[in-house]
């Protein structure tokens, strides 16, 4: 199948996910605030739904590895995996949200926060790609 | 509440099958979504697309609710705050996703077949997490972020409680810092626009350190029982009490009435006058009450 099509079908079931934990448990579907605010003790209070919702995340998927695979194609360039991950780690807990948080569940809500969080990590990113690819020929 | 987590594990596991099968997992789709001069792959679009459409529903569906279907508090009104934290936040963020490809979401769900290479990026991420709190403080500290337009206005009767018009949610810090340890509200919930409900106050001002108490006053029909809640709240604070509900007005009301006999009656209609409360019409009630109970607490 058309790779647009598990887009969307995956996208739909991130949604689905997203309308569960909003309708039930009353929290927005956010996957760097869940697990940021156990990072930095502001999420204790409710710790054991944080831990059940990073099992599921983390699970499920590795179920879905063992029938269908797995591959994330990441760069082998270590320098370029840390680096990456404190820009995730940090920028995503100052702006409060990330691609689900802002993007899914901020958007959908046509939250202004979430709009122009999105529009500006959009941005960002291309231009970084941009730069890397087209500029200076690397990744 | 086992249901709780049932679903929360529910939710978690959707979202991550949801990223698997969308394809988000898989670094160099995301980066061919980012590179739009190059190798432009517009899946990513179908994934939030699809994505948002069960999302705006629920958000329809959860307006309509007071509490989530487990009877949970559902989240605040969001902030509109476009601060500093938030845009160079998404900078940093959008500069990250770039170079790995890889976001919170698809790095937890990628974690068991990523190799070390995930790892390393989770741990980077963690590390990432830990230290912003602190450059969040020295962001805020540059631009004091403009808060939301709010009525708060600290009314002091007393050294010890102060009367103010509805405040919202982040008012609290400054009532905090005010020296204030107990916050009571004397608005019903009715007549209060949703995101400033009884939990979400509490839970704000409890996370604050305050104690917070709901004791909603009916526009003039104010019981024995809220003058009394009232009296026992101030005997169990251990420091200032500050009271709100729509003007300050009730709060004023119910402050007179409990230290009816205590302070004279002239007092406790001229400390409420200085801020334009009229409590004139209430002196015989005033009287009454101080004729029956004698002591008050201030």
């Amino acid at each position: 199948m058309l790779d647009w099509v598990w887009g969307f079908v995956g996208g739909l079931m991130i949604g689905g996910a997203a309308a569960v934990y909003l309708l039930f448990n009353g929290r927005i579907m956010g996957a760097s605030g869940i697990i940021g605010e156990l990072v930095d003790r502001t999420g204790w209070g409710n710790w054991a739904e944080r831990l059940a919702f990073l099992a599921g995340l983390i699970g499920v998927p590795y179920l879905l590895s063992l029938l269908i695979g797995g591959e994330t194609h990441l760069t082998s360039n270590w320098l370029v995996i840390v680096l990456a991950g404190l820009l995730v780690g940090i920028g995503t807990r100052l702006a409060n949200g990330c691609t689900s948080g802002h993007g899914v569940c901020g958007i959908s809500r046509l939250s202004l926060r979430g709009i122009v969080a999105t529009l500006i990590y959009l941005l960002a990113g291309g231009l970084t790609i941009a730069l890397l690819r087209q500029v200076i020929g690397v990744i | 509440m086992m249901r709780r987590y049932g679903l929360a594990v529910l939710s978690g596991g959707l979202f991550g099958a949801g990223l698997r099968i969308s394809g988000m997992t898989d670094t160099i789709k995301v980066q061919n979504w980012l590179d739009v001069f190059g190798t432009w792959d517009p899946t990513l679009a179908f994934v939030l697309g699809g994505a948002i459409l069960p999302m705006a529903v629920a958000w329809r569906v959860a307006a309509r609710l007071e509490r989530s279907y487990l009877g949970l508090a559902l989240p605040a009104a969001p902030s509109r705050d476009l601060d500093r934290n938030l845009i160079a936040g998404s900078i940093l963020f959008g500069m990250g996703w770039a170079l790995a490809g890889l976001c919170p979401g698809p790095a937890l769900a990628s974690i068991s077949f990523g190799g070390i290479g995930g790892l390393v990026f989770l741990l980077a991420m963690l590390g990432g997490m830990v230290a912003a709190p602190a450059l969040r403080v020295r962001l805020d500290g540059a631009a004091p972020a403009a808060r939301p337009r709010s009525k708060m206005d600290i009314r002091a009767l007393t050294p010890t409680y102060a009367v103010s018009p509805q405040i919202e949610l982040s008012d609290l810090p400054a009532i905090k810092a005010a020296g204030f340890t107990t916050v009571i509200d004397n608005r019903p919930d009715g007549e209060i626009p949703a995101h400033l409900h009884t939990p979400h106050m509490k839970a704000a001002a409890e996370a604050l350190g305050l104690t917070f108490v709901a004791n909603p006053v009916i526009g003039g029909a104010l019981t024995m029982e809220n003058v009394r809640l009232q009296s026992k709240v101030m005997a169990d604070a251990t420091g200032p009490v500050f009271a709100y509900c729509a003007s300050g007005n009730r709060c004023s009301v119910v402050w007179a009435l409990m230290n009816a006999g205590h302070r004279s009656t002239d007092d406790l209609i001229r400390t409420p006058a200085k801020y334009g409360y009229n409590l004139e019409p209430l002196r015989g009630q005033i009287e009454a009450f101080a004729a029956e109970s004698g002591a008050g607490i201030d």
